[in-house]
């Protein structure tokens, strides 16, 4: 056994001494891949473990939370749940996002009762050590480092913030470690923000701690029934899940398309474990005529693959924690299209990753050699020893039976429901669709070439029948340009299709020359009745529409649903990309983003009753449903009489601004700010500029897409490289023969460039035909599933085109750049050499 | 001074407590010491804000239990803000209370519950005396300066019946315990570090309450008491009437203070030795009231007969204490 | 091709090349000519340079001094496409490992000279069928190269080399991978479709037994080409 490994060991040290190039393309497939998934993996789960760390430094240990709207709850709630038999510890917490004057982003402040919260979190005593009687005088805030480096103030200075239509100052009384707090945020006590912030009896969160001893399930439900409807009770993990829901179905997105990268490096392994077997066929024939078992052929072959893994992945991982830091750091983590804050960047990696991607790689290198090695294995020992041929082998893999039932598989896969959010059967589906492709491809484009009309020159002629006769080939060139190409049509056409309905529905949604927002993300600046008068008779200004736009929790475990009251036009039909109409309904008309229809099941027709807090409803009819690419969580867009009317809140915080004829903006703008006194966190941009903004960062969010798949087709071009440098190295004799039949040099290498050409066209052609199916799959499924809204389909023919002929040219470069230096001179020795 | 009224909160002085100490004996025969205090503090950062979470009475309690075969206390504390009916002090009648902890009188008896972590104290305290008002009818000065004084009365020889729980074992228990109820707006004066404090129920039935105040400077600023004879009759001492001799002292391992623990106390005419049930009775309530302190269970005996039993306190033997 | 001209087929004169400055040549003034329908082997030792011989007649390699003479073409003159043209219509090849293309049916391979040479599409069936029938596979035309035995695929491969006509076949060790009892068979059917064809047949070989097969057997060594003692 020890002798067949050290036999073993120098064979393949030998393969490599022979042709280093060609053994080690398979190990940068298989590195590229491992580096793709484990870098995805790692800014994945870093940028959730900082969601959670912050999560729980903010509820500290709390074993459970009650939540309720966004807009909070009546304090009241707070002694009745804190007397609940089994809470230990009650503490209250007031979240608000305030809005800063000069200042556009809002601040997150976390209000809370440092003696309550103490018993939670007893990093926070230690945080606000001897500060605590300072905590307790109104007027007072603590920032963490982040959030007094953002704002450039230190402990002494003020900060004013906008509450309503007037003006507080603050006091910086001192800042949190960055260590305890990485986030921008301020800590208030509870009873100052109360009072200062204009939130007098309003909660939104309590942490518990349960009592040693007692049931945590039996004190949630103890608690559960103290709740009025619109709250809930939960363990913090269920919070956190929350959190990280907003971006999920972004990040699965993408470590699928790191996992396709790993699997089309396996692919290659298994590509290019096929071909030189292929070529040490005698050679492993001759081992077995000297006595290797057929067992130990198929295991050793195997266990090749196993090392070409284990390098592979040991350099990909390494590449993979180079490029996740990399990541973090210039893209600062921003897996979540937006959806997440900004983290601190910190990487963290594991001794159990390294295991886990190493080994990862092995077995799909262990995998990728197993089917051939087996085949190589069980071929028997005197055919291969005399014949050179070995298209055979492959025979079996150009079945139309298996390729189609495997097809069909996909497409029952793409009809089937999401899987808790995540469009898991649609993955499978792409999964099937392509192996599939793969294996149909191949029968494909050989009934293609036969009907193709056979060529006057004789040169040509060959190249075609070569495609045709040496299927084992020609299938692995095909099978790395479909794998790798078709999957890049598809996302190209995804993406392509996604930002036309983007521009589309921007375009729809800034009807006006001027946006005006105050305080993002539901900060708390607004403009009152006043303050709306006063923008209206802004010179310049031709017409202003206001809105109110703020969170609605109608379910605790969703991400908040964002309530639009805006004006509502001629006709009753508001400025939205309704997709479906339910015409005039009786009663207020509400319209509902398609993710409503996923989420909370409304259908057009129905009538809903919305919770505004404070103990006001709003009774409406759902009139219609629109796209919604501004907020996946769900919005509802309602008419603001009605809105006002039922809640008494005629503030609003968005408008749209009209200009007369000749006003020029910028003058708008500047006299809009001077008129509002509000300073940075009224927001005025042009249409042009917010729809600029809109794509640019559009654009940011899909460049990671675009980096994985150009990968990926580089992974695929490699393929085709394998494929034709083993081919042409062992085709170094039939070039001989031809040349001694009288084929001129350029003959053989126009022969060449056309069976590249050849190979590539057809790839080409049967990867976008394969990458249009995706691609719908990808649209109708995948998207509608994880993103709960719809696009439009729209092919982006010239990239496509372009990247086609790329494709093509470069197939036959390889093909001709791998032929060439065989069909040289020593081609001619080559006749004489036997086998 | 009148009762009920003023055995309730008396919220615009800016400190309060409710102090109960006592030796407890449980049924096997284990001699206990326990003390269950109410803090109220008054703070004015928060006047004006309307909030029901405004830190308008600050309220603060520590338990503990002296227990000889663990060798050092069982203790505990909370903290709180006055309001929302989860923590408070109302006037009119002792009804003190965070959560669960709560000191109520009620059928003219005093209940203490304190449910702390590891242990639980629920006592039922029935005065067998009067209050004796200490000072000059219950006002008791503290210092040189006349301001530095308090509203103080006690209530000594207090009967006690309950229960406690130790690691959830509860056990019944009887006893004697010693009630301080005393509020100030200007307790020490600035030049003030601590004091000496000891309560006694000598086993004549008389009570003694004697204390002192130590400078900055080491010296004595103040010192008082008072004596109830078994009959009634009542004694006031001078700062001149009281000496506080210490005789020896004990290191704590923790916080590395010396404390004082046996005494030599002289009061008038009286002379007793003071030893502690155990050495180390020191509380840490750096998180809720900022101090460190020793407060224990003792026993008073003359010439080698124990005559009383009651409490000792001794404040300011590491920093200077601030009542805040 | 249809009719050989008269002359003769081969005619090398004073041939020599040596593939380093500083080594001794493989052979010097080696001279040989071959008459239409004559049929000559070529023996020597393992490393006498009867491979490189058969390059420089085949005009693949360039001899340091002398001249080939293809049916009246001198080799030398020619640059490689000039010698490939030649090549293609005077000369055909046997070599040792068959070089049957397994991608190709046996009638396509055999076709494969007449394709190059522009031969209309049924003339070139009809020619490689008669070919595969004079040398006993008229029925294997439309099988795969992979189906056949060592023998029959020396045979596709003497039908390939002799299916143009060419004035000259030069067959490199045609029986090295064969058994005894089909290379007997080969050599008979190759030096009968020589004669047949009616151009000048080469056989290099190492084997006493298959030069013999030949009308003269020559003897290659460093001195140069003698006949067999």
């Amino acid at each position: 056994m020890k002798a067949q490994v050290r036999l073993w060991w120098r064979l393949w040290c030998a393969q490599w001494r022979a042709g280093p190039v060609r053994m080690l393309v398979p190990v940068i497939a298989l590195a590229l891949g491992v580096s793709l998934a484990t870098a995805v993996q790692l800014v994945n789960r870093s940028a959730l473990a900082e969601f959670e760390q912050a999560a729980r430094r903010l509820s500290g240990d709390a074993d459970l939370v009650v939540r309720g709207p966004v807009a909070g709850f009546q304090e009241g709630l707070y002694p009745l749940i804190a007397r609940v038999p089994g809470v230990a510890v009650a503490s209250p917490v007031l979240e608000l996002h305030v809005t800063l004057a000069d200042r556009r982003e809002p601040l997150q402040v976390i209000a809370l009762d440092p003696l309550r919260a103490a018993q939670l979190q007893p990093r926070l005593l230690g945080e606000l050590a001897g500060e605590r009687r300072a905590f307790f005088a109104p007027d007072r805030i603590f920032l963490s480092a982040r959030a007094a480096d953002t704002l450039g103030v230190r402990s002494g200075d003020r900060i004013e913030v906008l509450v309503g239509s007037s003006r507080r100052s603050l006091e910086v009384a001192g800042q949190l470690s960055a260590a305890a707090y990485p986030r921008a945020v301020g800590l208030m006590d509870i009873a100052a923000a109360q009072w200062r912030l204009d939130r007098l009896g309003v909660l939104t969160r309590i942490d518990l701690r349960v009592a040693r001893g007692a049931d945590i399930d039996t004190v949630r439900a103890a608690v559960a029934r103290h709740l009025p409807p619109g709250m809930s009770v939960a363990a913090p993990a269920v919070d956190d899940a929350r959190l990280a829901s907003a971006s999920r179905a972004y990040r699965v997105n993408l470590t699928m398309l790191a996992l396709v990268a790993v699997l089309t490096g396996a692919f290659l392994v298994f590509a290019a474990q096929a071909l030189s077997l292929l070529r040490r066929r005698p050679a492993l024939a001759l081992l077995r005529a000297l006595g290797v078992t057929r067992g130990g052929l198929a295991r050793a072959l195997a266990a090749e693959g196993v090392v070409v893994g284990l390098i592979g992945a040991t350099i990909g991982f390494m590449a993979g924690v180079a490029l996740a830091r990399w990541m973090l750091g210039a893209v600062a983590g921003d897996l979540g299209a937006g959806q997440l804050e900004s983290l601190s960047g910190a990487l963290i990696v594991g001794p159990g990753d390294a295991t886990a991607f190493i080994l990862l790689g092995a077995a799909m290198g262990g995998a990728a050699a197993w089917l051939p090695g087996r085949e190589a294995a069980t071929q028997p020992v005197a055919q291969a020893l005399r014949a050179g041929d070995a298209s055979a082998a492959f025979a079996r893999v150009r079945s139309w039976r298996i390729g189609g039932a495997v097809t069909g598989t996909g497409v029952v896969l793409a009809l089937l429901p999401p899987v808790q959010g995540l469009p898991v059967f649609g993955y499978a589906s792409i999964g099937a669709l392509l192996l599939g492709g793969v294996l149909l491809a191949p029968a494909a484009a050989g009934g293609l070439l036969g009907r193709w009309p056979a060529p006057r020159a004789a040169e040509a002629r060959l190249a075609i029948a070569q495609l045709r006769g040496s299927s084992a080939r020609t299938a692995i060139g095909f099978a790395a340009i479909i794998v790798s190409f078709s999957l890049m049509v598809a996302m190209a056409i995804m993406v392509h299709s996604f930002r036309e309905s983007f521009i589309a529905w921007l375009d729809q949604a800034l009807p006006a020359d001027l946006q005006l927002r105050l305080g993002q993300g539901g900060g708390s600046a607004t403009l009152d009745a006043a303050g709306q008068e006063a923008a209206r008779e802004v010179e310049g200004v031709a017409r202003v529409e206001f809105r109110r736009s703020r969170p609605l929790v109608l379910r605790r475990e969703a991400v908040p649903v964002q309530l639009v009251a805006m004006e509502i036009g001629e006709g009753g039909v508001p400025a939205l990309t309704i997709v479906k109409d339910g015409g005039p309904v009786p009663g207020t008309p509400a319209w509902i983003s398609e993710a409503m229809e996923d989420l909370y099941r409304w259908r057009t027709g129905e009538h809903v009753t919305l919770p505004l807090g404070g103990g006001h409803t709003l009774a409406v009819t759902i009139a219609g449903v629109f796209r919604d690419y501004g907020r996946s969580g769900g919005s509802v867009v309602v008419p603001r009489a009605a809105y006002v009317e039922a809640g008494g809140d005629s503030a609003a915080n968005e408008a749209l601004v009209w200009l007369h004829r000749g006003a020029a903006a910028d003058v708008v703008v500047a006299a809009l700010h001077a008129r509002l006194g509000i300073g940075e966190a009224l927001q005025v941009r042009t249409t042009g500029e917010v729809r600029e903004r809109s794509l640019r960062s559009f654009d940011r969010a899909f460049a990671i897409t675009y980096a994985l798949e150009a990968i990926a087709v580089f992974i695929g071009l490699l393929g085709v490289g394998v494929a034709a440098a083993s081919t042409a190295l062992s085709r170094r004799a039939e070039f001989g023969m031809l040349r001694h039949l009288g084929l001129l040099r350029r003959q053989v290498v126009a022969m060449l460039a056309e069976e590249g050409l050849l190979t590539g066209a057809i790839g080409t052609g049967c990867a976008l035909l394969l990458g249009g199916v995706l691609s719908l799959v990808l649209v109708h499924v995948v998207n509608r599933q994880s993103f709960l809204w719809s696009i439009d389909l729209a092919v982006p023919w010239g990239t496509l085109a372009m990247l086609s002929a790329v494709l093509v040219v470069s197939a036959a470069a390889a093909a001709l750049i791998g032929g060439r230096a065989a069909a040289g001179g020593d081609a001619i020795r080559a006749v004489r050499e036997d086998w | 001074m009148a009762f009920p009224r003023d055995h309730g909160s008396h919220p615009a002085f800016r400190t309060e407590w409710w102090y109960a100490t006592g030796w407890l004996r449980t049924a096997s025969g284990e001699q206990l010491g326990f003390q269950a205090t109410f803090f109220r503090s008054l703070r004015e950062e928060a006047a004006g804000n309307p909030s029901a979470f405004a830190p308008h009475q600050i309220l603060v309690a520590h338990a503990a239990i002296s227990d000889p075969a663990r060798g050092h206390l069982w203790k505990d504390q909370r903290i709180a803000r006055a309001g929302l009916g989860l923590a408070g002090a109302n006037t009119g009648d002792a009804v003190v209370w965070i959560d669960g902890w709560r000191l109520v009188r009620e059928g003219g008896s005093f209940r203490i519950r304190a449910p702390a972590t590891d242990f639980a104290l629920d006592l039922a305290l029935a005065p067998a005396q009067p209050p004796l008002l200490n000072g000059e009818a219950g006002f008791s000065r503290k210092g040189r300066s006349p301001a530095a004084a308090s509203y103080y009365y006690s209530l000594p020889h207090i009967e006690v019946r309950g229960h406690i729980a130790r690691e959830g074992r509860r056990e019944a228990v009887t006893g004697e315990a010693w009630l301080d109820h005393e509020w100030s707006s200007e307790y020490l004066e600035p030049q003030a570090a601590g004091w000496d404090w000891v309560g006694l129920n000598l086993d004549d039935g008389s009570a003694l309450m004697a204390f002192r105040i130590r400078g900055r400077d080491g010296g004595v600023r103040w010192a008082g008491g008072s004596l109830r004879t078994a009959d009634g009759r009542l004694l006031h001492f001078a700062p001149g009437d009281i000496a506080f001799t210490p005789r020896r002292s004990w290191r704590s391992p923790r916080t590395a203070i010396i404390y004082p623990v046996e005494w030599l106390l002289r009061a008038g005419d009286l002379a007793l030795s003071i030893a502690p049930l155990m050495d180390d009775q020191e509380s840490d309530t750096r998180a809720t009231t900022g101090a460190i302190y020793w407060e224990g269970a003792v026993r008073a005996s003359t010439g080698g007969r124990e005559v009383g039993r009651g409490y000792l306190e001794l404040t300011g033997y590491g920093e200077a204490l601030r009542l805040r | 091709m249809t009719a050989a001209p008269p002359g003769p087929v081969l005619e090398v004169t004073g041939l020599a090349k040596r593939f380093r400055a500083d080594r001794a040549p493989v052979f010097a003034n080696v001279s040989l000519r071959l008459a239409a329908g004559e049929y000559v082997a070529v023996m020597g030792e393992s490393g006498v340079g009867k491979s490189t011989l058969l390059n420089l007649i085949a005009g693949l390699d360039r001899p340091d001094a002398g001249s080939v003479c293809v049916g009246g073409a001198e080799l030398t003159t020619l640059d490689d496409d000039g010698a490939t043209v030649l090549r293609r219509r005077q000369m055909g090849f046997v070599f040792q490992a068959f070089h049957v293309l397994p991608y190709l049916t046996v009638a396509q391979n055999v076709s494969l000279p007449l394709d190059l040479l522009g031969v209309s599409r049924q003339e070139v069936a009809a020619r490689a069928a008669a070919m595969l029938t004079a040398v006993g596979l008229g029925s294997a035309a439309a099988r795969w190269p992979r189906e056949l035995s060592g023998g029959e695929l020396q045979r596709i491969a003497i039908a390939r080399a002799l299916v143009h006509r060419p004035r000259l076949v030069l067959a490199d060790e045609p029986t090295g991978n064969l058994d005894p009892r089909s290379a007997t068979q080969v050599l008979a059917l190759l030096r009968e479709q020589v004669r047949a064809a009616g151009g000048g047949g080469l056989l290099i070989t190492h084997s006493l037994a298959a030069a013999r097969t030949a009308d003269r057997v020559l003897v290659l060594s460093a001195q140069g080409l003698e006949p067999l003692a």
